[in-house]
C-alpha cells in the first residue's frame, strides 16, 4: 500500500545522504550552508568514533589523521549494515595503502621470535 | 497512563559506577550496545536494587523508506523482556538511505506521504515488540524543503495513528527552535501529551550561530526552560538527563540532576 510513497521516499532520503557523506550534489530547496554544517557533523562523529576505536591509527598519523580520514570518508561514505570497526580497519587499510601508514607488524611481543 | 518513573539518568558504561552512585529513579540504556543474555554487571545491580532500565533505540530507521529490520525490533524487545521493562524507545527519524548509513539521527520530511510511511514502519514494529514503544522527536539541523505539517502535528498524527507513546526530548525541542525556529508553545500544545512517557534532557552549546545537541556539555538553562513549560501543562511521568561524552564529576552530573528535580518541584 506504501509502495510509492516508499520509492519516492527512498530516492530522496539517498539523495540527501550521498549529498551529506559522500560526492552526491545537493538537493534542491535545502539550504547549502545547513548542508555543510550537517554534513561537518556527521564526518566529525564518525572521525571521533574511529580515533576512538584506533587510537593506535590516530596517534600514529598525528596531526595527519584529520585530513586524510577526512579524505577517506569523502570517498567512502559507510555503507548500511557495516560496522564501525570495519569503518576503522578499512581506513587503516587505506592510510597504508596511501603510503602514509606503516603496514601492521606481523611479530607481536608476546611471541617469542624464531 | 505511564506509571510514575522520577528522574533519571542515561546509563553508560564510561559512568556505570556513577550511575550507581547518584540518586537515580531509573536509568536508559542505548538498546544496539546492550545484549539480552549478557547484561552488563553494573546494569543488573541496577534491575537488583529494582531501578527500571528502559532500552532505547537509535537503529531502527522508522522514518526510512525501507521496511523495518525484523532482527533490530527482535533484539530490543528481547532486551525489553530481559530488563522487564514497560516499554521501548526509538527516535522519529531515518538512519540509513540508499545503502548508506548516517550514522546519525536524521529529520524525515514532514509529508503526509513520509508520516504514511512512517505509520506502516511504526505499525510493524509495534506488532513485533512485547511492550509498548514511544517515540521521541529529534533535533535536526536542517529542513527539508517541502513540509505539510508543523513538527507537532506530525508527531501527534504520527502517535496517534500507531497507539504509540510520547518521548519529548525538551533539548532536541530547543534545539530545533533556535535552528530552525520550532515554535515551543505551538509544539507543545499540538502534541497528546496524555500520551507521554518520559522526557530526555540534555546539554549542548553553540558554535558559529548553530546550536549543536551535543549531549558533551551542560544543560542550558534555556533547555530547563522548555521542560518548565512542558511542565505547566503536564506534570512529567519522568525525566532523564542523557550525557553520552567528556564526563564531568559525579558532583556536576549530581547538580544537573537537582537542577531538574528543582523545575518539577
Amino acid at each position: 500500500m506504501t509502495r510509492p510513497q516508499r520509492e519516492r521516499l527512498a530516492a530522496r532520503q539517498a539523495e540527501l545522504l550521498r549529498a551529506l557523506l559522500g560526492d552526491g550534489a545537493p538537493p534542491p530547496g535545502f539550504d547549502p550552508e545547513r548542508l555543510r554544517v550537517e554534513a561537518r557533523v556527521l564526518l566529525n562523529k564518525r572521525r571521533g568514533i574511529v580515533a576512538m576505536l584506533r587510537p593506535d591509527v590516530a596517534d600514529a598519523l598525528g596531526e595527519k589523521f584529520r585530513p586524510l580520514f577526512d579524505t577517506y570518508a569523502r570517498a567512502h561514505p559507510r555503507q548500511a549494515g557495516s560496522r564501525y570497526r570495519e569503518d576503522a580497519a578499512a581506513f587503516a587499510e587505506w592510510a597504508v595503502a596511501q603510503g602514509e601508514l606503516a603496514p601492521p607488524r606481523k611479530r607481536r611481543w608476546w611471541r617469542r621470535a624464531t | 497512563m505511564v506509571e510514575g518513573l522520577g528522574v533519571g539518568i542515561g546509563w553508560r558504561p564510561e559512568i556505570d559506577l556513577t550511575v550507581e552512585r547518584l540518586d537515580v529513579d531509573f536509568v536508559e540504556v542505548v538498546a544496539e550496545n546492550l545484549h539480552a543474555d549478557r547484561l552488563p554487571e553494573s546494569v543488573r545491580v541496577l534491575r537488583g536494587r529494582g531501578v527500571p532500565v528502559l532500552p532505547h533505540a537509535v537503529s531502527l530507521s522508522l522514518g526510512g523508506a525501507d521496511p523495518v529490520d525484523a532482527h533490530r525490533v527482535a533484539h530490543l524487545g528481547a532486551l525489553a523482556e530481559a530488563l522487564d521493562a514497560p516499554f521501548v524507545s526509538d527516535h522519529v527519524c531515518f538512519v540509513r538511505a540508499g545503502g548508506l548509513d548516517s550514522g546519525h539521527l536524521m529529520p524525515v520530511p514532514r509529508t503526509r506521504e513520509a508520516l504514511d510511511v512512517l505509520v506502516a514502519n511504526v505499525k510493524a514494529a509495534r506488532a513485533d515488540l512485547p511492550v509498548p514503544l514511544a517515540l521521541e522527536n529529534v533535533a535536526a539541523l536542517l529542513e527539508w524543503p517541502d513540509a505539510e505539517l508543523s513538527e507537532g502535528r506530525f508527531l501527534a498524527e504520527l502517535v496517534e495513528r500507531t497507539d504509540c507513546l510520547l518521548l519529548v526530548d525538551v533539548a532536541n525541542l530547543y534545539a530545533n527552535a533556535r535552528n530552525l525556529g520550532t515554535d515551543v508553545g505551538r509544539f507543545l500544545d499540538e502534541i497528546p501529551l496524555e500520551r507521554l512517557a518520559y522526557v530526555h534532557v540534555a546539554g549542548g552549546r553553540e558554535h558559529q550561530g548553530v546550536y549543536h545537541d551535543t549531549h558533551a556539555h551542560a544543560v542550558l538553562p534555556e533547555v530547563l526552560d522548555v521542560l518548565r513549560q512542558l511542565k505547566e501543562r503536564v506534570d512529567p511521568p519522568g525525566v532523564l538527563l542523557e550525557r553520552d561524552d567528556d564526563y564531568p564529576s559525579d558532583a556536576e552530573l549530581a547538580g544537573e540532576l537537582a537542577a531538574i528535580r528543582a523545575v518539577l518541584a
